[in-house]
């Protein structure tokens, strides 16, 4: 049912801005997020995530340009959008007097899901989020986490083909961000669009096959994060010697730019990990005692840190 | 708009208030308030010779409308920005639902409950009709009415809900537009009395001050005067006289627009006969004949005012007459259904989504 290759199939966003009166929430951001495939939207805080999310989730009308959502406009067929979205919001509530379940197969409810099959599927979901032993207790006395957890429920009950989610990590213990890493990856197994706008910038580099990167209300880069990527990527390494000046002489004898930091720590940039696993063969070669040989920080982080750099 | 997407509204609107608030001692509380009322008024009104059931029923009634349009805004005043705040409005709004599903679900919950309020109060309608003087058809009959302007008070609430970003507004606002249909009309109505009260030349048929005048006292013929033997039927004639006149048919329109004169006059009881209007203590039925005598005002036909001798007129009482003329309630229950129908056409205008203009201060999530 599925097909990867279909070219009108995941989200197509050209050009798209809007502002509310006079404050300008997004700009100019286009992306494209393919099915099969998880995208990361990163940016910092106020830079149009939240807003460009709620006009892919057919809320709200883009002052200009287009998207499109599987082929639709949200703006024109909100109906025939809706039914293939799952929207995990960021900050939402519950209805408190209900139970998990409750909750759930309202939401079945309103995408009329007939009543036999919506208990089947809630079932499943349950168990897939790590709810079900929470099932008939009132959504009110699940933890920060566990809501998290109910709200991606939420976004799956109609078995969306794209999903849409908003800060999906914030306020997950570590075993659940690592579970909700694996539950994306399978979404995007099955042939699913996701989209994921996250801070966590590690986290989204495990999980995420291509990051589009907006600042300001703008789509500044798109990057792939697959393998390649991140081995040719040109990388920060941080070195830590216990012959300091043999170490430093074999850089400079070498030409390879250097940089002091604190802690007597050397620096250096050095492109894809080829690179830099031969950087270490010499420098142990050498005779010099390296006792670390770290990445500074991956490659998204560099994109992320490059793209916002002028921020206000 | 589909019927499945109302109820699942509904439903969820119901298990919500079902389990959030205490209704059952709500309900316990509205249930010993309207029998305390109910039992006081019977023994303050009993009388054997006249029949008790019509003042009940017109307690009771006015009573049940006056706590539930205190009560109901309640139900829908806060019910989508609340939703919103709480953020888990636009949840629902990213589902199949539509917005008329949204609106007429929640507005049908509200109803419901507002429903289980007037059952609450219908033991004590029994009561004033067993005690008698009140047909059944009359006690449907404002019951229904009673049902439709609940519905529209449930509606006005909503429409203030989708209006303003915070639920105190719309509760301030949903009160407010109460008060004016409540105190707002009677006020109005009484202000612009001066407006429309004027000297103004009328016929009349009756005896002329002149006859007073030109009447000479006769003398007997030993020089005392005689007794006045006062005008006869024979002395009434046409004639013209500068009074003070209040058209009152210029706007009667603004009492039927109380839900109290509209609820009040869809089912006066009738007088008892013999005993007139004024018999027992019927405050539905004056204000039904107040609001229809409102509504005739000045005829401009002669006024005939012949009170004089025995083949003389009987002073008509103007009320009697009104409460015999056509009801006003149809106008009033007309206007608050189409103002009940606008606002849920102005809230399902409110929610529809994908939004284009977001008013200042709401966030759509």
């Amino acid at each position: 049912m599925l097909t990867e290759g279909d070219p009108a199939r995941g989200i197509e966003v050209v050009g798209v801005r809007r502002a509310f009166g006079d404050v300008l929430a997004v700009d100019e951001i286009s992306l494209t997020a393919r099915p099969g495939e998880v995208t990361a939207l990163i940016g910092p805080n106020g830079s149009g995530k939240t807003t460009l999310m709620l006009m892919l989730a057919s809320l709200l009308v883009p002052d200009r340009g287009t998207i499109r959502i599987d082929g639709h406009d949200p703006v024109v067929a909100p109906a025939e959008v809706r039914r293939r979205i799952g929207w995990m919001p960021d900050g939402f509530g519950t209805w408190d007097a209900l139970t998990v379940r409750e909750v759930l197969e309202t939401i079945a409810a309103a995408y009329r899901i007939p009543s036999i099959q919506a208990r089947a599927r809630v079932e499943a979901l349950l168990h897939t989020v790590h709810l079900a032993d929470l099932a008939d207790r009132r959504a009110r006395v699940l933890s920060r986490g566990q809501k998290q957890r109910l709200g991606l429920a939420r976004a799956l009950v109609n078995d969306p083909s794209v999903l849409l989610l908003d800060e999906p990590a914030s306020g997950l213990d570590p075993r659940s961000r690592i579970e909700l890493r694996d539950i994306l990856r399978s979404l995007a197994a099955q042939g699913r669009t996701v989209l994921v706008s996250s801070h966590i910038l590690t986290e989204l580099q495990e999980v995420a096959d291509r990051a589009v990167i907006v600042a300001r209300g703008r789509s500044i880069e798109t990057q792939r994060l697959d393998a390649d990527t991140v081995s040719t990527g040109l990388a920060g390494w941080r070195i830590d010697s216990l012959d300091p000046h043999l170490l430093g002489d074999f850089l400079r004898r070498h030409n390879v730019p250097t940089q002091q930091v604190h802690g007597g720590l050397l620096e250096v940039e050095v492109a894809g990990e080829e690179n830099a696993a031969r950087l270490l063969t010499d420098l142990v070669g050498a005779g010099v005692r390296v006792t670390a040989f770290t990445p500074t920080r991956g490659a998204l982080e560099s994109a992320y840190l490059a793209a916002t750099e002028d921020r206000q | 708009m589909s019927w499945h997407g109302i109820t699942t509204v509904a439903r969820l609107e119901l298990r919500q208030r079902v389990r959030t608030s205490k209704w059952v001692v709500v309900l316990a509380v509205w249930f010993a308030v309207i029998a305390l009322v109910t039992v006081l008024s019977y023994l303050a009104l009993h009388d054997p010779q006249v029949r008790s059931g019509a003042a009940m029923y017109d307690i009771v009634i006015f009573f049940v409308l006056g706590l539930g349009m205190l009560v109901v805004p309640s139900l829908t005043a806060t019910s989508i920005n609340g939703d919103r705040e709480h953020g888990v409005l636009a949840t629902l709004q990213t589902t199949l639902l539509t917005s008329a599903d949204l609106v007429l679900g929640k507005l049908l919950a509200a109803w419901a409950i507002a429903g289980a309020f007037l059952v609450t109060a219908l033991p004590f309608l029994v009561w004033a009709w067993v005690e008698g003087g009140v047909p059944v058809g009359r006690i449907l009959l404002s019951l229904v009415v009673l049902m439709l302007v609940l519905a529209v008070v449930c509606a006005l609430g909503l429409m203030f809900s989708t209006l303003t970003a915070r639920p105190v507004a719309s509760a301030v606002l949903t009160y407010l537009a109460m008060g004016a249909l409540v105190f707002g009309t009677v006020i109005g109505f009484s202000l612009t009395a001066f407006l429309v009260s004027d000297e103004e030349t009328v016929r009349v048929h009756g005896i002329p001050n002149s006859w007073y005048e030109n009447e000479s006292q006769p003398f007997n013929p030993d020089g005392t005067p005689q007794e006045p033997t006062g005008p006869t039927p024979a002395d009434c004639v046409e004639h013209d006289e500068v009074r003070n006149v209040t058209h009152t048919e210029r706007i009667w329109w603004m009492l039927p627009l109380n839900p109290f004169v509209v609820v009040a006059d869809a089912a006066p009881s009738d007088p008892p006969n013999d005993q007139g209007l004024y018999a027992g203590f019927t405050p539905m039925r004056w204000i039904s004949a107040g609001a229809r005598m409102a509504r005739l005002g000045e005829t401009g036909e002669v006024r005939q005012e012949c009170y004089v001798g025995d083949g003389g007129q009987e002073p008509p009482d103007p009320m009697e007459a009104a409460a015999k003329s056509a009801g006003v309630w149809p106008f009033g229950l007309g206007f608050l259904l189409l103002s009940g129908a606008g606002a849920t056409l102005l809230a399902h205008r409110r929610l529809r989504t994908p939004v284009r203009r977001l008013p200042n201060g709401t966030r759509i999530a």
